[in-house]
């Protein structure tokens, strides 16, 4: 059964002062797939724009905004319609055992395909000290030592907002166990590209209302490769497998692929900025 | 002819037999093709040549032509010290050089639409997929895009020495930024303002034709759907290196010579604030590195680039010469690869020799290399401009054991190549007020485009003014001699 889903993103950037020009680039828009048809959305703003679609540099979807006028005050506020299949992430028959799934992920041909997923990134380099944090078990298949990884970072780190920020360590993460959706999905991309299996950042929305970590902002988790399988979601901040109730915009490498704004803006002194992200949702 | 021991140039020049002379043959003869050059200059005393000299220096000064020299501690404005005594290749040694700079280039630009797209080179195991896994300059936001006219590297500086043995190496592929054209063309000028009389003798290419040959390059490589692309330079501005070269460039081609600010995006085009009103620019030739072109791809602190570019590149609506992610095939590691990656795209064999070079990251190589960094040139495999660069035979024990940590530290940061005996040409030496005989090189340009390529037929010639050094780049104190290749006898 199809559910439809109304999100809403909205942000609110106050500036000292005047601001002569900016360039933003949102990467908000749902994307496009087997499971997720994008029915309409709007962006509006209380500043006049030039406004068009765009593409990132992984090829998703995103908007670019060029400002018209001078402004202090930015408010853009988005909404999609999206429909969403439902799907079942075991639904699949796995290899029996670490050997058949190595001989898959090993071959050149695999390799050279997924290598920019295994790659080491400053957001996703395993520290020395932890490089043998969480071993793989040769005696299970890369799923199950997938979902016992994404099992262990849930529980080896607490969630809590406002310890850390985008450019927070890795290092500083596992030792202090806290984070949000973005550290618990650096840290599962960090062990399970240490274990040769490729995986990107997926940034996205979660509904709300069933008491998920992370629903209130953008959500991050992880895609990793589940021989026989494909592409499988992991969502390490709550301990479960991507399903129905998340909304994928964008994958990369790390966050910076996938950071929802960016952009640049020609002004001197501070700036306010504050999101809040609404997800609902009616069965049909 | 023996040199004439009353021509007082060259009287007293202290030939080392060992070393490959381009000039004088090992018993002191002059070679044929200098002779009518020697002849010449030994109309005049030293003193003659020092005055002219140093008109020439203060032509350059006179012209702006100076670049920096980054170190640690400061920054310095020099004037690139350049040497009234050209080199000239004939036409036959040329047509290898030429042709082989030809073949690198295409080999090079089949390589790098390969590993944006299908990776058919790693998938067939000619080159090892940790050549792009572990390089910092593989952009994976190239991935599958289609540059227009399906050039990557449109502008390469390939450096070229002649070894004792007579035959030409290639030492290393500039295909990011190559910079030192410039010079070529103001060596030229500077030596035809000096010595006007002697370059008539020779019937030498011209070097000037060289902003036409890019002009041309860069509109073939226009996006879909435009007839006359307008182009443009964009520069990191005057604080650059090598700003006089890209000042030089957009005015000698008629361009416009921007900088980021001066460009924005619009609905994936881009365009040039003028006072007219904004012009949509099809073409850019661009002198900022990769990591600067976009902050909202790359570096996000960038002040120098464009908010918007990349993603106007992806769409096809602008063409960036060169692509960005063309740093990958640049790296000191891919080098020792070209032989097969010629052979892989063209089937054919290389023209021009590379130098034997082995990998730190392949454990029995690295041993090889530990044992003997004394008889090694052990270089970083991502830095330009000659920094990080050790000499084995110019090192001291301590010296030779810090090397040996660093490689050991990190193996796949370095390659270490057998120490090559550049060839020498007399140069004219400030402190001495007399000719010796110092190491060179050659850079070469060589420009590909939509179904055209061209070989700058000169080249910079780049001169190591210490005796005995081998490290011949501007930024180490190189200087330059004017590259005379010398056209067919009719």
């Amino acid at each position: 059964m199809p559910t439809e889903f109304a999100i809403t993103y909205s942000t609110q950037n106050e500036y000292e002062s005047l601001v002569n020009g900016a360039f933003w680039q949102f990467l908000i828009i749902p994307e496009e797939n087997d499971t997720q048809q994008l029915l309409d959305w709007e962006m509006k703003s209380n500043i006049q724009l030039d406004q068009n679609e765009s593409v990132n540099g992984l090829g998703f979807k995103s908007i670019h905004a060029h400002t018209k006028e001078k402004f202090t005050k930015a408010d853009f506020k988005a909404s999609f319609r999206v429909q969403k299949k439902s799907s079942n992430p075991f639904d699949f028959i796995p290899n029996q055992n670490w050997q058949a799934d190595l001989e898959e992920i090993q071959s050149i041909a695999f390799r050279t395909v997924n290598e920019i997923f295994l790659r080491k990134t400053r957001f996703t380099e395993l520290p020395s000290d932890f490089t043998t944090i969480f071993p793989f078990n040769a005696n299970k298949n890369v799923f199950e030592n997938l979902m016992a990884l994404n099992h262990w970072v849930f529980v080896h780190l607490f969630f809590k907002v406002g310890v850390t920020h985008v450019d927070t360590p890795l290092q500083e993460i596992i030792e202090k166990r806290h984070g949000v959706c973005q550290d618990f999905t650096h840290l599962f991309l960090a062990i399970a590209r240490a274990n040769h299996i490729p995986a990107r950042y997926v940034s996205g929305y979660l509904h709300q209302g069933n008491g998920y970590f992370g629903d209130s902002q953008m959500h991050a988790w992880a895609e990793a490769y589940v021989p026989q399988a494909g592409w499988v979601g992991f969502d390490p901040t709550n301990d479960i497998l991507v399903a129905n109730d998340h909304i994928k915009i964008c994958h990369g490498l790390d966050y910076s692929d996938c950071s929802p704004l960016k952009g640049v803006v020609y002004s001197s002194g501070g700036n306010k900025t504050s999101h809040s992200i609404e997800v609902r949702s009616s069965q049909q | 002819m023996k040199t004439d021991p009353t021509n007082s140039l060259f009287s007293s020049y202290p030939q080392k037999t060992e070393l490959f002379d381009e000039v004088f043959e090992k018993d002191g003869s002059t070679k044929a093709i200098y002779e009518k050059l020697l002849c010449l200059y030994g109309e005049h005393s030293i003193m003659d040549y020092v005055n002219l000299n140093n008109k020439a220096k203060s032509s350059f000064f006179n012209q702006g032509i100076t670049f920096q020299v980054y170190d640690k501690e400061k920054t310095q404005e020099k004037i690139f010290p350049f040497d009234l005594f050209p080199r000239i290749i004939d036409t036959d040694e040329w047509d290898i050089i030429e042709s082989g700079a030809i073949q690198r280039s295409r080999a090079l630009n089949l390589f790098l639409q390969d590993i944006y797209h299908d990776k058919k080179i790693i998938k067939d195991k000619v080159v090892p997929l940790e050549l792009l896994s572990s390089s910092a300059n593989y952009l994976h936001q190239m991935m599958d895009v289609n540059p227009p006219g399906g050039i990557y590297n449109h502008i390469s500086g390939t450096d070229i020495i002649k070894h004792s043995d007579g035959n030409y190496y290639v030492l290393e592929d500039n295909i990011r930024c190559p910079s030192g054209v410039s010079y070529v063309i103001c060596n030229r000028t500077a030596l035809k303002r000096a010595l006007f009389g002697v370059f008539n003798h020779y019937n030498a290419y011209t070097v000037t034709d060289y902003a036409e040959n890019l002009l041309q390059i860069l509109e073939s490589v226009k996006p879909h759907g435009v007839d006359n692309p307008n182009c443009v330079v964009i520069t990191p501005g005057m604080f650059n290196s090598a700003y006089y070269e890209h000042s030089y460039l957009a005015k000698a081609m008629g361009v416009e010579l921007v900088e980021g600010r001066d460009l924005f995006v619009e609905n994936n085009f881009v365009y040039m604030k003028t006072i007219n009103g904004p012009e949509k620019v099809d073409v850019i030739y661009r002198r900022i590195d990769d990591a600067f072109l976009d902050p909202l791809e790359f570096r996000p602190d960038s002040t120098l680039g464009v908010p918007g570019l990349f993603a106007a590149y992806q769409k096809g609506n602008v063409c960036l010469a060169n692509a960005p992610g063309t740093g990958v095939a640049d790296d000191k590691a891919v080098y020792t690869y070209m032989p097969d990656i010629i052979k892989y795209y063209l089937g054919e064999d290389p023209i021009l020799n590379n130098v034997h070079t082995y990998h730190c990251s392949r454990p029995n190589e690295l041993k090889y290399v530990l044992e003997n960094v004394d008889k090694l040139v052990v270089k970083p495999v991502d830095e330009a401009g000659g920094y990080g660069i050790s000499i084995g035979n110019k090192l001291s024990k301590a010296e030779i054991k810090q090397v040996q940590e660093q490689v050991k530290k990190e193996p796949r940061k370095y390659v270490a190549q057998s120490i090559l005996s550049l060839s020498v040409h007399p140069t004219y030496i400030d402190e001495k007020e007399s000719f010796e005989q110092r190491h060179i090189d050659l850079r070469t340009f060589t420009l590909l485009g939509k179904d055209s390529e061209f070989v700058l037929r000169g080249g910079l010639t780049r001169v190591a003014l210490q005796e005995g050094n081998l490290i011949v780049n501007s930024s180490q104190g190189g200087g330059s001699k004017d590259t005379w290749v010398l056209k067919k006898d009719e």
